[in-house]
């Protein structure tokens, strides 16, 4: 093992840092890693392996660099690396030749009065929202979710995801694109509006 | 113009760019259509996707986990 023989001295201060500022990030780590896991049990397992992780490798964070964006970087690789293995098969996004701003364009083409879209969105379901997003493939499902769900920049998802900004806005796109196509099935299944 | 509207809601415009498509929304009946319903859009995701229900006991864990380690190495 290549480890030094004299070992690093302990840092309290490190500890309560710590407790401060990483501990309170759990409701919004639990929730992503409920979309991302899509299961309680394995969000509870996943959350509690990113701590110990973050925990492990505190020292080494970057004064001066996104602490927020450091733990949701552990969170993104700790599930990609346990268990994206074991998920099912997502649907598949669609080619960039879907028209922009879909959900809309429908909406606008149904028996929906003028500017009573967004209250449409309103009827459906959390649980059909939170699925809509659940089932993007993965790479899809983590920059909307960081994006619009934890509000991070493009830099910093460039930075959680370890990908290039181009790559960040296009599966962005992409992925708004085929949320909105999904929102519409719901839509329609769930009679909110008539075609 | 979409393409750039997607990217003045998630606020990733600046400067004269950034007036540029404000203008252009305040003037535009169509656009600025599309761009309120993208950022309600925006609204229901983080509202509906978002935790609400943590876990009663998941912190406690997460601590007691922590205790059972060393302090971190400066």
């Amino acid at each position: 093992m290549a480890r030094s023989q004299v070992a690093p001295p302990e840092d309290p201060a490190l500890r309560e840092r710590f407790e401060r500022e990483v501990l309170p990030l759990l409701p919004n780590l639990y929730g992503a890693a409920l979309r991302m896991t899509r299961n309680p049990q394995d969000a509870e397992d996943l959350v509690q392996e990113t701590y110990l992780r973050a925990y492990r490798g505190f020292a080494g964070f970057q004064e001066g660099t996104n602490l927020r964006a450091w733990v949701y970087r552990i969170l993104t690789n700790t599930f990609i690396n346990s268990y994206r293995k074991k998920q099912r098969e997502p649907v598949t996004v669609p080619d960039d030749d879907t028209a922009d701003w879909y959900l809309y364009d429908k909406l606008g083409g149904s028996n929906v009065e003028a500017s009573a879209e967004s209250e449409v969105l309103e009827k459906i379901p959390d649980e059909d929202v939170q699925r809509a997003l659940e089932d993007l493939p993965d790479g899809f499902r983590m920059a909307v979710l960081l994006a619009d769900v934890e509000g991070f920049s493009y830099k910093e998802i460039a930075e959680i995801l370890d990908v290039p900004i181009g790559t960040v806005m296009s599966r962005l796109h992409r992925g708004r694109k085929a949320l909105q196509k999904a929102l519409w099935e719901t839509v329609r299944e769930r009679g909110l509006v008539t075609d | 113009m979409l393409r750039q509207i997607e990217l003045y809601l998630d606020g990733e415009l600046v400067g004269s760019l950034h007036v540029e498509i404000e203008r252009h929304l305040g003037g535009c009946h169509p656009c600025s259509g599309h761009a309120d319903f993208q950022r309600k859009l925006k609204e229901i995701l983080r509202s509906k996707c978002g935790c609400r229900e943590v876990p009663a006991d998941l912190l406690e864990r997460v601590r007691s986990l922590l205790e059972h380690q060393p302090d971190p190495t400066a």
